[in-house]
């Protein structure tokens, strides 16, 4: 494990707890990329070794998580012109209290789980990522929101590839291609539907579409 | 111990003189007499303990089963004594003060009888060395604190407040009957002694007990969730009872928690951090829910909540530093635990004294009625200031040096290698209710004293006579002296902190000098404030010598009308942190165009208690029909639960 | 002890030359030339040789309110190991002190703005007691973190010199432990973003607005306190963020000039790169600032 794996794990933290705070959401669409370009730097960083492989899986996450997505993103906020999470579930304060105490929770969990290896910080901030990602899921209603707390529940589960990189090769480049091929399809069909039912892509209005 | 049974043998005559003597005008100076020299004589032992002696158990051979009847001071009964008697005493000379107009239509007497009899059961209760004179003197207690909180009966929300008190501290009473009960399963003496010599053979490590004492004692310290009786029971009561109350009363509970922790020896790690997260809970939600409250009497209640909290975080640290095996921890945690009931006996009994004394003065409790009394009632103000620098913990008072040995306890634990050392994140969480603290009084304090006068009784409010205000002062002046000296209290609570901790005090002590050269060091606070402020206030006396100083209205950003309704308003006020902490702070709030107004709701009361109550009540009803009134049914009902039990003593696996 | 002394001194002396030089770079980095850095020196001598108008409504603790501000300022500056190595005075727990001192200060500088009756003053005063209680949480999660990182339970041994041999393993959490911190400075001492020393609209202000009734002397003494309070808070980030140990005396004093002056110039830069925190919004801040120093703490309690 490299020793600038850890300020790097710290600085995806903070991109989660940014996402967290903030209301505006293309704030919220520049934090989850730049926690992309984190974790593509981390991958490479993690291992050591300054492989072609390596080389290729940290531009590819960079491509798809920091470019991409956040593009597809920032399109998505233009056409439906929503700027802001204007009614969340769960007000921003009590929703920060909230992944204040999911990072505690996580850093004693983490103390309790074998040791990967990989380092003190990897598990714990890719649980925190996690647990984060699911209390942005929950508490926000805005669809691209979610979208945002889907990448980042990704994001974490993409850190706890990390730690079995070495064992078991190509198992976090799977993981990055598949999560991305269906958080894009998925969203993006999601996201276009809603709108052009509804002109307007709060998934509140999702709720509308039961059979009554 | 003479003179403490000489003590009691006068707070009686108090009593018995209030009967006697009850349509006197004499009476009242009679019982201040008697309940001052009660607490005075029987203060010695107390004091005398806590410096050091030892005195001998007193030991009946009662005629009742459950062994010897015994009462013993130690230094953990020493210190509660004395914050019961000193508090005692001063509540009782205001009350004489404060209800001698009502003589004419109410049984004072008979208040005042109750409070004497109050007084010397909570003495009993931490004296007691055995179960059924400590549960006699307990229930004692609690039936009197009811006729004293119910003295203004004519009022339907003060009896409704005593129902719920009577109802809450009874189901505590259960539980510690039920904790005592499995304490003394097996055994026939039942003295605190052989209570001692049977904790080792308790299940779980007497994890029952525990959890029993916690959910007992803790209905009597009001700690949240089980305050809910509280804020309604201490505001409905005239105030020198509602000091008594919040004062003293509560305190027994906090006792009864550290009785049987030393009784018990170290508790189980599982324990303190329950008593630990209640403690943090408690600190929490109480200041929080103080803050939104508009009755003076009200919002200081939820403050005794909040105290309890930092009391509990006390006992928690001091749990978990002995669970642990940190004998300094354990007696830091407890010692800060027993100087801050005797510092929150001080403060709160003053402010409560002091709300009494804007009540008589005034006629109202709202905080939205009152403003600008600091010009008609300066004595009241200087107590209530001093009371409220002491209660928000700041330095150079007493609430300081408490709260400065609870963040010892905390960051020593931090320190520390185990488990023990998550207990650190407290420390924060105590900061926050020090910040919330401050705002709160900074409310009360400027919205009731400062400013323009918001009603007319205000503004026509007169300064209380001496009978209200030499109490105020004297508990106000113990603050200032156990903060401005914090060496003089910290030898006897570290005492107090081993006795419950259950350590020899020669190596404790040794370890712990560091700990009373550096709370000696905190006097040099108050001399560098007193020094530079009065070097700034000579630097600005010789500025403005030559300056003409003129007075004028205040600035009102150019508007030419100001009028006293403009000002701000305790509502709004407490809006902003209302709104951080959202729909943990219990307000309704009200707007429109031109009002702007806030309504407290107790969240445990009002949103689960009398819910859950109502839904008990409406299965109750079920039951009706089996009251049918006649005597042949009731017959059969015994019948039937006779054979029902024969039936399960021939079915039972034989033991 | 002669050592702390003189650069308590020295600080003290300092400390109006602070709010100039942030003002200064704020000024500079905008295009503007801005007024002269020693203009608090020229205010407060002015001040000091003006009379008074006290309104009608007042009573003592108006008058006494600034004294005991700057009072309070004065002596929590003696716990801070300022020449890297001692304070004045210094005791275990004396953070907690510290803390607490200054909640003195703001408890009577509040009930000195609720003493005029104006509801412009009950304003500002509400909103100070909402934000200081949430500094004091993150101030209270920072205090946490150096004592669990050095050990040690007093300002002179988490700070400074001491802490310099921490910083190896607890690089990480110290880093955020200074963010934080540097975050809590800018709410506690009246800056940008949470609030503007240079705004003119009284509905927006929050210490500004506290002060609208003093004049004189006694405005003299609450722009000395406020001064002095960023000097304090300035000094305390250097002797976090500068683990070098002190050789000699000068070197100590030089190290607490530069730094503190290096830190009122990126409050200035800060000041000048930002806009102000609508007021909802200001609470959200000061938590992330606490949940800096907080995770500081988890870092290093894990």
């Amino acid at each position: 494990m490299h020793s600038l794996a850890e300020p790097i794990l710290l600085l995806v933290v903070l991109t989660d707890f940014a996402v967290l705070a903030t209301s505006r959401l293309s704030a919220c669409i520049r934090a989850i990329a730049s926690q992309g370009v984190l974790l593509g730097t981390l991958s490479l960083v993690v291992d050591g070794a300054w492989s072609i492989h390596a080389i290729a899986l940290a531009l590819g996450t960079i491509a798809i998580k920091a470019m991409l997505l956040p593009w597809f993103l920032r399109w998505a906020i233009r056409e439906a012109s929503v700027r802001r999470e204007v009614e969340p579930l769960v007000g921003y304060m009590p929703s920060f209290l909230l992944g204040a105490a999911a990072l505690v929770v996580s850093f004693a969990v983490a103390a309790r789980l074998p040791a990967t290896g990989s380092g003190p910080l990897l598990v714990p901030v890719a649980l925190v990522t996690v647990m984060i990602g699911l209390v942005v899921l929950i508490t926000r209603t805005k669809a691209i929101s979610q979208v945002v707390g889907y990448l980042m529940l990704e994001n974490g589960i993409y850190l706890f590839g990390l730690t079995q990189a070495r064992r078991v090769p190509f198992l976090v480049e799977a993981g990055v291609l598949l999560d991305v091929f269906v958080g894009v399809f998925v969203m993006g069909i999601v996201v276009f539907h809603i709108n052009r039912e509804f002109d307007s892509i709060s998934a509140t209005n999702l709720s509308e579409l039961r059979e009554s | 111990m003479t003179a403490f049974l000489a003590g009691m043998a006068l707070l009686l005559v108090a009593a018995a003189s209030c009967a006697a003597f009850r349509r006197r005008s004499f009476g009242d100076g009679v019982f201040t007499a008697c309940v001052i020299a009660g607490a005075a004589v029987a203060s010695v032992p107390a004091v005398q303990v806590l410096l050091g002696a030892t005195l001998p158990q007193l030991r009946w051979r009662a005629g009742v089963p459950g062994g010897d009847w015994v009462l013993g001071i130690d230094p953990l009964s020493a210190i509660f004594l004395l914050a019961i008697l000193v508090v005692g005493a001063a509540s009782a000379a205001f009350g004489a003060a404060y209800q001698a107009r009502e003589r004419g239509h109410r049984a004072v007497w008979l208040s005042h009888a109750a409070f004497a009899l109050v007084l010397a059961a909570m003495a009993l209760v931490v004296t007691a060395r055995s179960v059924l004179l400590f549960l006699g003197a307990w229930e004692l207690m609690a039936l009197g604190s009811y006729v004293l909180i119910v003295t203004e009966h004519e009022h339907p929300t003060v009896r409704r407040a005593g129902l719920i008190y009577l109802v809450t501290t009874h189901a505590g009473t259960l539980a510690l009957l039920a904790m005592f009960a499995i304490w003394t399963s097996g055994s026939r003496d039942w003295t605190f002694a052989a209570l001692a010599a049977n904790g080792p053979r308790l299940a779980l490590g007497g994890g029952v007990v525990l959890a029993l004492a916690l959910v007992g004692f803790g209905a009597k310290a009001g700690l949240v969730p089980l305050h809910f009786w509280l804020p309604a029971a201490h505001a409905s009561a005239p105030s020198h009872v509602s000091a008594l109350m919040s004062g003293v009363v509560i305190k027994m509970g906090i006792y009864g928690i550290l009785r049987v922790v030393a009784l018990l020896g170290p508790p189980p790690a599982w324990w303190g951090w329950v008593v630990l997260a209640i403690g943090v809970a408690s600190a929490v939600l109480g200041v929080l829910w103080a803050l939104v409250q508009h009755d003076v009497k009200r919002l200081l209640a939820y403050h005794s909540v909040e105290n309890i909290g930092i009391i509990l975080i006390g006992v928690g640290v001091g749990a978990l530093g002995a669970a642990s095996g940190h004998p300094i921890i354990a007696v830091i945690g407890y010692g800060a635990a027993a100087l801050h009931s005797l510092n929150h006996a001080l403060f709160k009994g003053a402010l409560f004294l002091a709300a009494g004394a804007i009540y008589r003065a005034t006629g109202t409790r709202d905080l939205e009625q009152l403003g600008g009394l600091a010009r008609r009632m300066p004595l009241t103000w200087l107590g209530f200031l001093v009371a409220a620098v002491a209660i928000i913990g700041v330095p150079p008072l007493n609430g300081f040096v408490s709260e400065w040995l609870v963040f010892q306890g905390l960051l020593r634990a931090g320190q520390s290698a185990e488990a023990l050392r998550l207990v650190v994140f407290a420390a924060p969480a105590l900061a926050l209710v020090g910040g919330l603290a401050l705002a709160c009084f900074a409310k009360v304090a400027g919205i009731v004293f400062l400013g323009h006068p918001r009603s007319s009784q205000a503004a026509e409010a007169r300064e209380a006579g001496a009978g209200l205000l030499a109490p105020v002062l004297v508990l106000a002046f113990a603050c200032v002296v156990i903060g401005t000296v914090p060496a003089l209290v910290m030898r006897p609570v570290m005492v107090v902190g081993a006795t419950v901790a259950g350590e020899h005090w020669v190596p404790i002590a040794a370890a712990l000098s560091d700990v009373f050269a550096d709370a000696g060091r905190i006097s040099w606070l108050a001399i560098g404030l007193l020094l530079v402020g009065a070097i700034l206030w000579l630097a600005r006396r010789a500025a403005l010598r030559r300056q003409v100083v003129r007075t004028g209205p205040t600035w009102a950003c150019g508007y030419p009308h100001p009028t006293p309704r403009m000002q701000y308003t305790a509502s709004s006020f407490a809006a902003p942190l209302a709104s951080v902490f959202g729909r943990l702070a219990g307000v309704r709030e009200h707007r429109g165009a031109t009002v702007f107004h806030s309504t407290p709701v107790d969240l445990v009361l009002d949103a689960a208690v009398l819910p859950l109550w109502a839904r008990v009540e409406r299965a109750a009803l079920r039951l009706r029909p089996m009251q049918q009134g006649r005597l042949h049914v009731y017959l059969i009902y015994v019948v039937v639960t006779v054979v029902l039990v024969l039936g399960y003593l021939v079915l039972a696996p034989t033991r | 002890m002669l050592s702390a002394i003189l650069s308590l001194a020295l600080l003290l002396m300092l400390a109006p030359l602070l709010p100039g030089v942030a003002a200064r770079t704020r000024s500079l980095l905008t295009g503007r030339r801005g007024p002269p850095v020693h203009q608090l020196y020229i205010d407060l001598w002015k001040l000091m040789r003006r009379g008074v108008v006290y309104s009608e409504t007042t009573t003592p603790i108006f008058r006494l309110a600034p004294i005991v501000v700057a009072a309070t300022v004065v002596i929590a500056a003696t716990l801070v190991p300022l020449d890297r190595t001692s304070s004045v005075l210094r005791f275990s727990g004396d953070a907690v002190a510290f803390a607490y001192l200054l909640g003195l200060g703001r408890f009577l500088l509040v009930l000195g703005a609720l003493d005029t009756g104006s509801s412009f003053e009950g304003m500002g005063a509400s909103r100070e007691v909402t934000f200081a209680s949430i500094v004091e949480l993150g101030l209270f999660f920072a205090i946490a973190t150096l004592a669990v990182a050095t050990q040690e339970l007093s300002l002179s041994g988490m700070l400074g010199a001491p802490l310099g041999r921490h910083w190896a393993q607890a690089a990480p959490s110290l880093v955020m432990v200074a963010l934080g911190l540097f975050s809590l400075l800018l709410a506690e001492c009246a800056r940008v973003p949470v609030d503007d020393p240079s705004t003119h609209l009284e509905l927006t202000m929050i210490h500004e607005v506290m002060v609208l009734d003093h004049g004189g002397p006694d405005l003299a003494l609450l722009l000395f306190a406020g001064a002095a309070k960023l000097a304090v808070f300035s000094a305390l980030v250097v002797a976090l963020i500068v683990p070098a140990p002190a050789r000699s005396l000068p070197v100590a004093l030089a190290i607490l000039v530069a730094g503190t002056v290096g830190v009122a110039i990126a409050v200035g830069v800060v000041e000048s790169a930002t806009a102000r925190l609508r007021l909802p919004t200001v609470p959200l801040y000061l938590a992330g600032a606490a949940a800096l120093a907080g995770f500081g703490l988890v870092l290093v309690v894990r």
